[in-house]
């Protein structure tokens, strides 16, 4: 490069220098800034361990075990209440139904022993 | 260095401007800028301890402010190239840089022009006044690569500027 480009160049790194002076930062940046650090330091409340939970969450969980438990036992008592209920209801309706057509059998078997000939005869009844 | 909130305090005071101006002069939208410096103190306030003289907290800042700035520029998935296009065409600039270019001086226009890493070093060369060796150390480059960077630069803000000069005067 020769000396008339030099100065330029000179001058504008210069030019350079005086336009790029640190700029405010905007105002508040501080307080901000302070503002979020203390949020960090701040303990964050940590989360306990299970088994320092309070009494009463033992005493909620404790009766929540009972109900599931005795819950479970009543459902499979009622359960087989009504299954009990509902097969004797079978066998009494088979019995019913047994005995019924036992009885029309026999009818129809009496029927068929009274003599149908003698009626053909016509002397039977007389 | 002492860890206490004073003494964190003082050192934002203190440094708020440079932090500040060098995310600004990198993103070029003060919104983002701020955020960056603001994420810049609270990084210095877990490594305040670590930090021995004034001037290692001022190098510490510097760097880290030019990493996040850098950074948050890339997460925005905005090229340097592509800016410098948005730039030149003077009509696609994203919202954020077009609100804040009419609060840019001329230079700094300019600068957003820039490939992010030639922004940084020239940042640190005629913001921070650091000697290309000092910016060679605190960004991690080796010195070549910041002479070329700060070469290239200068050459492409004084092209762009002389162009802009020779439109200003021809009206």
């Amino acid at each position: 490069m020769d000396n008339r480009n030099d100065t330029p160049i000179d001058d504008f790194e210069q030019h350079l220098r005086d336009q790029l002076a640190p700029r405010s930062a905007p105002a508040g940046f501080a307080d901000r800034v302070m503002a979020r650090a203390k949020v960090r330091v701040a303990p964050q409340p940590r989360p306990r361990p299970f088994f320092l939970l309070p009494l009463w969450s033992w005493t909620a969980v404790a009766a929540l075990l009972v109900v599931a438990v005795f819950g479970g036992i009543e459902h499979d008592r009622r359960q087989r209440i009504e299954g009990e209920r509902a097969r004797a209801q079978v066998l009494l309706a088979l019995r019913i139904t047994g005995t019924t057509l036992h009885d029309v059998q026999q009818k129809i078997s009496t029927e068929e022993n009274t003599p149908a000939h003698s009626e053909s005869t016509g002397f039977e009844k007389r | 260095m002492d860890a206490s909130p004073d003494t964190f305090r003082a050192a934002i005071e203190r440094h708020q401007a440079r932090v500040y101006s060098i995310a600004f002069r990198i993103l070029g939208d003060g919104g983002a800028a701020e955020e960056v410096a603001q994420d810049v103190f609270l990084e210095l306030h877990r490594s305040l301890r670590r930090l021995e003289s004034e001037e290692h907290l001022a190098a510490w800042l510097r760097r880290v402010a030019c990493h996040r700035a850098t950074d948050a520029l890339r997460r925005r998935a905005v090229r340097a190239d592509s800016v410098a296009e948005e730039y030149q065409d003077g009509m696609a600039l994203r919202p954020a840089v077009r609100e804040f270019i009419p609060l840019m001086n001329r230079v700094e226009q300019l600068l957003l022009t820039l490939p992010p890493a030639q922004r940084s070093v020239m940042l640190l060369r005629y913001q921070e006044d650091l000697e290309p060796e000092d910016i060679a150390i605190e960004l991690g480059m080796p010195l070549a690569t910041v002479r070329s960077h700060l070469q290239r630069a200068l050459k492409l803000l004084r092209e762009k500027a002389q162009r802009t000069l020779r439109e200003y005067s021809r009206g």
